[in-house]
């Protein structure tokens, strides 16, 4: 399965197992994050330490599950890789999304 | 003298990270930065892509050609569909959709792949003909 998460405290983090989030997968990985959210998950931590590569479809699954939690709770990134760390820099993504370093610091820090 | 690599890959988007792959081989001959050829990678999946969703609809059993012509000055890449043609409004629409963290009724989920490919290559066209529509981008290489 490409996409998994556990629980650490109150924080849900979501690790995507595929090194790109791309057209091909940002369908099934809204679908995921959505159906957490859906659960009652409220805070939530994508790992993206594997991700090489995000295509603007990735990018559009992440900003669908921000706006979804948008007022009603934490939805956060960790270990964005240099290519990724780039797109958001391009679209102005960084403006909107909280980029940890790592998932501990995200769930220290909250 | 120029070099020419033409590759084919069915319409369906699992398919694109071959082309993508292959292409950042091409880049490898270059004298591209590790962030220009990542950037590229980015321009040519979101022009494959787009192929696939809107040319074809998604729909699996369709060509996309995408034909890499190098020399010494520029790196040409042209991305081709025998489907529906993109509209003039959405090729000539080079303005950025604006984005407030603060109102998120403007962060758009799409949209956005248009946009990124205007800003990072050096030039980028469009035509169609005799049910061929090709996007065409260039990037300016040092020497």
């Amino acid at each position: 399965m490409a996409f998994e998460h556990r629980d650490e405290g109150h924080f849900t983090v979501v690790q995507i197992e595929e090194t790109r989030l791309d057209a091909s997968i940002a369908e099934a990985f809204k679908t995921y994050v959505f159906d957490l959210i859906d659960n009652g998950k409220t805070a939530i931590v994508i790992d993206l330490a594997e991700v090489r590569f995000m295509d603007s479809s990735g990018l559009g699954a992440l900003v669908a599950g921000l706006k979804k939690l948008s007022g009603n709770g934490t939805f956060s990134l960790a270990s964005a890789q240099p290519a990724v760390k780039d797109l958001f820099d391009l679209t102005s993504m960084d403006k909107l999304f909280k980029l940890h370093s790592s998932v501990d610091e995200a769930v220290k820090g909250g | 003298m120029s070099q020419v690599l033409k590759l084919e890959i069915d319409s369906q988007l699992s398919n694109t990270t071959m082309i993508a792959m292959a292409v950042r081989g091409v880049c490898a001959m270059t004298t591209l930065s590790p962030v220009e050829i990542n950037r590229l990678e980015l321009c040519l999946v979101e022009i494959v892509n787009n192929a696939i969703e809107h040319a074809y609809d998604n729909e699996a059993g369709h060509p996309v050609e995408v034909c890499v012509d190098l020399d010494n000055t520029m790196m040409n890449i042209a991305v081709s569909d025998w489907g529906q043609s993109i509209p003039d409004d959405v090729i000539e629409d080079k303005a950025e959709p604006a984005m407030d963290p603060e109102h998120p009724e403007t962060w758009l989920c799409s949209g956005r792949g248009l946009h990124i490919v205007n800003k990072l290559m050096d030039q980028v066209s469009y035509e169609s003909d005799e049910g061929k529509n090709s996007f065409i981008m260039k990037k300016e290489l040092r020497h």
